[in-house]
């Protein structure tokens, strides 16, 4: 009989083994799946890595794949941290980079440190207020925000598409030919083009600085400030944190304005770094707020591990555009991208629980027949 | 504290360290491997899957001809799949960086990275389907589909007994537009006074979406369906209803056999060969080619079992009439949605106007706005 249980300590050897461990079960398992498929395992592992890190030009794509994943992963452990689960991320985004393309629209004839600085303000106000929504229902009506904040993921789709399809909204370009053939959105002025530099040969865009100086800030509150210590009792202990005089209602609000916030600065950085306009189809193509949630749980929520861990994951993204072609399908792609994922979400059981092998059991056990 | 901490650092550490091995690794062998390069190499951007039944897959098997056609001499390969945005960029970057010489990207959202990397790469040809921007290295391609479309829906007319037809759009832009009038204009050519009902997705390619469109096309009366989208699920759904079918860009028969009419199709496949070819041997030239049916760039399918002798010979002879010059989908008169004259007799539109239509004709029920 195979039994789960918890572990009462979790030795330090299995931090470095389970991730280990997991990597080379991911490896075994698609190698299984190339094999079957008649690939070379190992010739393809060797262009999925070369393809994400190889090289100056290929990690300076993984860096533009990274720089979304790492707002909506730390937009997701931010409000993770205290057992809110905002899955929102996504329409958080959304709103995010309207609020940014309609700054930079508006003030286009400012200096540019003025109009990237509005457009990253506006980010962050439209992703945050538009997260306050399931946060004011989960604060005072208890509504659950898991759903809440999915369902508005679909309704900020709508407003996207709507801004750009359906209606001559400020944000639509109606006098280019390009947007007669096909509507888009206005292009930013030059005023609102982010900058990016270039250290060794690598592209670094402000929207990725931005997100390692909020993963750095984040950390600041969570682990130094009182903000922080209260969002973790709150998390593990919601009674507790009553007792003790904590205004749950508050840190509710307060931590989903912050986690939709991060994520609309996500969203601004797709506007100015590499959109220049608001972008609905590509936008909603990408599904970074979803990625995010992934990357969260797998950077266990800390937020400098969630800025490697969009890295790596822009890594295996970008790779596997590279990796498919006319004889090898995207699908592969997928199967192999899941079986990494899979495995290292996972594994991360084992470091919490153990699996035994007992013997059948010597004893009747009641609850044995659920 | 620190420990834990230290605890999280290490499993980063480890897979960050395996990562960069494997870069190191790779990045001598592959370097090795781009030493010979004696074949030319042509590469495609799908915006779906390649075997997506519609669109893409069209364009496929345009590649495969050429790959057919010239053999050993090129090398093709495809990205599918590939969402709009800067991951577009990213794709037709790492397609240069393998040697491709000749890049076809075959959806309009690709068009601003393709412009943007032709300007990069002066000495690699571009080719952009269905947009609206030349370069000396950037040319243009489509096809009259108005013209075949014209004749599937001579088809989808003369099969419905309630001169009720649905017909499943993508977006609101003149490309649709246009080739939705052309479809009213031949139904209403087979049966007078026929309404063409439209449902708009807000994508080229969503089987779910789409089918759900169908449904509700047929449950309010259309007894034939017609679509302009790229998936094949209106087909699967008038398959099971029994309601006759008109696709749209590739053979469908295999996924509708009983109830399949016919559909346009566009023959990619000897343009493809031709520019492969002149990119190859010098030649090449930027341009605009817009295929016609006296091309063969723009066929009609095979048809199926309910298309009628007298059907068939109608849709011959006009098809000879648009092949010889004398009849054209677009010649007045033409009336628009509320009978205002829009073309009058005797004149035709020009292919700017074609790409500019934002009106649509006489009995096509829905809005031109999406």
């Amino acid at each position: 009989m195979i039994r789960i249980e918890r572990r009462l300590e979790q030795p330090g050897w299995l931090n470095v083994a389970v991730p280990v461990g997991s990597l080379v079960l991911a490896f075994g398992l698609s190698a299984l799946v190339l094999v079957a498929t008649g690939h070379d395992p190992l010739q393809t592992f060797r262009r999925l890595i070369h393809a994400a890190f190889g090289g100056q030009a290929q990690l300076t794509e993984t860096v533009v794949s990274a720089t979304p994943l790492a707002f909506t992963g730390l937009c997701a452990a931010v409000a993770f941290r205290m057992q809110l689960f905002n899955i929102g991320g996504e329409g958080q985004l959304y709103m995010g980079a309207i609020a940014a393309a309609a700054a930079a629209l508006l003030l286009h004839s400012l200096p540019m440190a003025i109009v990237i600085a509005a457009m990253v303000l506006a980010g962050a106000a439209g992703g945050g207020l538009y997260a306050l929504v399931p946060g004011f229902l989960r604060a005072f009506l208890k509504t659950n925000e898991i759903i809440t904040s999915l369902m508005l993921n679909y309704a900020a789709a709508l407003i996207l598409n709507y801004l750009i399809f359906d209606s001559q909204s400020y944000w639509r370009d109606t006098t280019t030919a390009e947007a007669k053939v096909f509507p888009q959105g206005k292009m930013l002025p030059d005023s609102a083009a982010w900058p990016s530099w270039t250290l060794h040969g690598l592209g670094l865009p402000l929207g990725f600085l931005l997100a390692i100086g909020l993963a750095a800030t984040l950390w600041f509150l969570f682990s130094r400030t009182r903000f922080g210590f209260e969002v973790k009792v709150i998390g593990d202990s919601p009674r507790a944190a009553t007792y003790a005089g904590m205004r749950t209602r508050r840190k509710i609000l307060a931590v989903m304005a912050l986690s939709g916030a991060v994520a609309g600065v996500g969203g601004a950085s797709q506007d100015g770094d590499f959109r220049h306009l608001l972008d609905p189809r590509g936008l909603q193509q990408a599904g970074y707020g979803y990625a995010g949630i992934v990357i969260a749980a797998l950077a266990r929520y800390n937020p400098f591990a969630v800025v490697l861990i969009a890295f790596l994951l822009g890594g295996v993204q970008n790779a596997g555009f590279t990796l498919q072609g006319a004889d090898f399908p995207s699908g592969l792609v997928g199967v192999m991208q899941g079986l990494i994922l899979f495995s290292a979400l996972g594994c991360e059981l084992l470091v919490r629980y153990r699996i035994r092998l007992a013997s059948r059991a010597r004893r009747p056990v009641p609850e044995a027949a659920t | 504290m620190t420990k834990r901490k230290l605890a999280l650092a290490a499993p980063l550490l480890t897979l960050a360290a395996v990562a960069v091995a494997f870069g190191i690794g790779a990045g001598s062998g592959l370097a090795r491997s781009a030493g010979h390069r004696a074949v030319f190499k042509a590469a495609w951007i799908y915006v779906g899957p390649h075997n997506d039944g519609g669109w893409s897959q069209a364009h496929d098997e345009g590649r495969l001809m050429v790959q057919k056609a010239l053999g050993s001499k090129v090398q093709t390969t495809f990205k599918e799949n590939v969402p709009e945005g800067p991951q577009v960029a990213q794709v037709i970057e790492s397609l240069i960086r393998d040697g491709n010489k000749i890049i076809f990207a075959t959806s309009f959202g690709f068009q601003s990275a393709m412009a943007a990397a032709a300007k990069k790469h002066p000495d690699v040809k571009f080719e952009m389907a269905t947009g609206t921007i030349q370069l000396p290295n950037m040319a243009e391609y489509f096809g009259a589909g108005e013209q075949a479309i014209y004749l599937a829906g001579m088809a989808a007319g003369a099969a419905s007994t309630s001169g009720n037809i649905g017909y499943v759009v993508p977006f609101a832009i003149p490309e649709v537009i246009r080739h939705t009038n052309a479809f009213a204009l031949g139904a209403q050519a087979a049966h007078p006074g026929a309404k063409v009902k439209l449902v708009w997705m807000n994508a080229w390619f969503d089987p779910a979406k789409e089918k759900k469109a169908a449904e509700s096309l047929h449950t309010a009366g259309s007894d034939v369906l017609g679509q302009n989208v790229d998936s094949p699920a209106t087909g699967q759904y008038a398959e099971s209803v029994g309601v006759p079918w008109v696709g749209y860009d590739s053979n469908g028969k295999k996924f509708a056999p009983k109830q399949w009419l016919t559909a346009a199709i566009y023959n990619w496949g000897p343009y493809y060969l031709k520019r492969t070819k002149a990119a190859m041997d010098g030649t090449w030239k930027t341009g605009f080619y817009y295929g016609t049916l006296k091309d063969g760039f723009m066929q009609l399918a095979p048809y199926g079992p309910k298309v009628s002798a007298k059907t068939k010979s109608m849709i011959a002879a006009k098809k000879a009439a648009m092949i010889s010059g004398k009849f054209d989908p677009f010649q007045g008169p033409l009336y628009d949605q509320s009978g205002k004259l829009k073309v009058p007799k005797g004149k035709r539109l020009t292919i700017k106007d074609l790409y500019a239509m934002n009106w649509l004709v006489k009995g096509v029920v829905g809005s031109p706005k999406g």
